[in-house]
């Protein structure tokens, strides 16, 4: 890709996180990840391929459609109300919608199945910007709004993420899947106590973007795609392999790895709140 | 053979919309001699031959087109007949009402259900043994698979067999099971000459592809050779050249031309060929024109697989296949084998 063409798309990237974060207009802040979603597809479309050009759009129709319900959202709420400020979403209705839209943006259960497909179709860099940096601007405005969210939705949400996400990635062979199925199960978990405890959503987040960038790097440095070529990379770099190992447990919530730390101390404030069920299910997941 | 039975179970009034006249066998169960509509929409009566013999009598394209009522000796050899006949671009569609095409039949209907449900329980038992429905140790370890191997008449049902007859040329083809039981046979006559419709300027094609993969309630499923890098095929040829197409699942619709192609060069001897083509030779093409922007084949959505004769000979052919299979040649790292040069700079 033209150098200067990269460079205005990833400032783009980079200028719609920035306004979602900085915004508290709804206008503002559907316009940050507007700016998002149009400056990643073509990034996505570089190859060319045809399942690049899939991937690409089914991106745009899902992202679209949740960017029109986010709209819909804010516009129903400043009708009722006459409020613009995302802090003050009164109408509980417009919540839920945008709540909806958010989930479908981050691909929750059960807006999740477009993910693993998009993933497929995708290279891996680009892969891991849709899966950490394109994360950032639904959940910036998910921390703000969590208040006003209904809590049973959320915990449905997040049950649900966990238990697609967990069993979803079972018997896959092709890495991106893996990972995508292993966002939409970090995911449950952080919206599961965003209601409750929203900066242990923002330390799984943190963990869970670091922990991702890891893997996809090191997917990147060894090229491959499907479990078979990871079996044999060992031969290639031994220490890359360990720490390969070592993300994908971590990932998974292992102890005494880091990716443990937010799944513990979400469980422990679950049953803080008395949320028993939820806590062993996900436990269980 | 199947549109007989269907037919046989219509009433007289589909014979006074038009349709197509029903061998003895109905006349016998006692349905009408055709009414005049059939005749007036240009049915031809059919003749004693066919009708002692029981066959069904083609549409009027084909009499449009100069050819003859097949015989019953063509239809008793398997010859591929398009069962809906040939329409002549520019004429009207038949256009049935949909509850004329409503057929029903709860023994059918029973038998559909039990049959999906059955699949959904392997499939479900299938994710329990690993990816694929086979053990995670054998993804891992497999360095071979057979995706097809012919086994008798009932592994001819997995390919679908056409050939320029559906578009009123005179090609034809049929597909069998080999002189010992164990291979399947492509047999036909090639014939260029193109139908005389004013439009199509070309002709002379037969093609042989697999049926899509379907699961459970016909959800489209696919295979996954992402673990292999080869082609391999056990065929025998008549020296023709020949195309191996394979197309990938694809989702919109825009891509539903799109197939990557290579050329399957026969010996014609009668030796058997092992031909071994890696994925990253096959070239993408749509609708038939190869295309300018290049990309690999990528294996993990396969669809179908199919051979196509098109070289413009008039004549028999004759393809022989054993097996069909994949394999993961280490010695080939090629990625992909046609280099992309951007002829215009970049804006």
């Amino acid at each position: 890709m033209n150098p200067t063409v990269l460079t205005i798309l990833i400032s783009s990237l980079g200028l719609g996180t920035t306004l979602t974060f900085i915004g508290s207009h709804w206008l503002l802040v559907w316009m940050g990840l507007e700016i998002n979603t149009l400056a990643i597809i073509p990034l996505m479309m570089r190859q060319h391929h045809p399942r690049a050009v899939e991937a690409t759009t089914k991106y745009f129709i899902t992202q679209a459609t949740a960017s029109a319900l986010l709209l819909f959202a804010g516009i129903t709420n400043a009708w009722t109300s006459g409020e613009w400020s995302l802090t003050e979403m009164i109408n509980p209705t417009s919540a839920t919608l945008a709540l909806t839209a958010l989930a479908l943006k981050i691909g929750l259960a059960p807006l999740h199945f477009w993910l693993p497909e998009v993933l497929q179709g995708l290279d891996l860099t680009t892969g891991l910007i849709l899966s950490t940096w394109q994360k950032l601007a639904p959940f910036a405005i998910l921390l703000q709004l969590y208040p006003l969210l209904n809590p049973n939705l959320l915990l449905a949400l997040g049950i649900l993420s966990t238990i697609i996400g967990g069993w979803g990635g079972l018997n896959q062979t092709q890495l991106r899947k893996i990972l995508a199925y292993s966002s939409i199960a970090n995911l449950g978990w952080m919206i599961t106590i965003l209601h409750y405890a929203p900066n242990l959503t923002l330390l799984n987040l943190i963990l869970y973007i670091i922990m991702t960038l890891t893997t996809f790097l090191l997917f990147k440095t060894f090229n491959s795609t499907k479990i078979n070529s990871i079996a044999s990379s060992s031969t290639k770099s031994p220490l890359l392999s360990i720490i390969t190992l070592l993300t994908l447990l971590s990932l998974g919530g292992l102890p005494p790895l880091s990716g443990f730390m937010p799944k513990w101390l979400i469980l422990q404030e679950l049953t803080k709140q008395s949320l028993f069920i939820p806590a062993t299910i996900m436990a269980l997941m | 053979m199947a549109a007989r039975g269907l037919l046989a179970r219509r009433g007289p009034g589909y014979l006074a919309a038009g349709w197509a006249v029903p061998g003895p066998g109905y006349l016998a169960a006692g349905w009408a001699v055709p009414g005049p509509g059939c005749l007036a929409a240009g049915w031809a009566v059919p003749g004693p031959g066919c009708l002692a013999a029981g066959w069904a009598v083609p549409g009027p394209g084909y009499l449009a087109a100069g050819w003859a009522v097949p015989g019953p000796g063509c239809l008793a050899a398997g010859w591929a007949v398009p069962s809906r006949g040939y329409r002549r671009p520019g004429l009207p569609v038949d256009n049935p009402p949909p509850w004329s095409r409503l057929h029903w039949d709860w023994r059918k209907g029973l038998e559909s259900v039990s049959r999906h449900w059955g699949l959904l329980r392997e499939e479900a038992l299938g994710r329990l043994r690993g990816p694929g429905g086979r053990p995670l140790r054998q993804e891992l370890l497999e360095q071979n698979r057979v995706l097809w191997q012919a086994q008798g008449p009932g592994s001819l049902k997995y390919w679908l067999l056409s050939s320029d007859q559906e578009i009123g040329g005179r090609s034809r083809a049929r597909l069998s099971v080999g002189s010992n039981g164990r291979t399947a046979l492509l047999t036909g006559e090639l014939n260029t000459e193109p139908p005389r419709d004013g439009e199509t300027r070309y002709s002379g094609y037969c093609s042989l592809r697999s049926r899509p993969l379907k699961g459970a309630f016909d959800l489209k499923k696919y295979y996954d050779l992402s673990n292999f890098n080869t082609l391999y095929l056990r065929v025998r040829g008549d020296g023709r050249p020949w195309m191996v197409n394979i197309s990938s699942q694809m989702y919109f619709t825009h891509q539903k031309d799109d197939l990557y192609n290579y050329f399957l060069f026969t010996q014609g001897g009668p030796y058997w060929q092992d031909v071994k083509i890696p994925f990253s030779k096959f070239f993408l093409s749509s609708r038939g024109r190869i295309q300018d922007n290049q990309h690999p084949l990528w294996l993990d959505k396969i669809h179908t697989i199919g051979f196509t004769l098109g070289d413009k000979v008039n004549g028999p052919f004759q393809l022989e296949i054993d097996f069909i299979a994949v394999c993961n040649d280490r010695a080939h790292t090629e990625e992909f084998a046609y280099e992309k040069y951007k002829r215009n700079p970049e804006v």
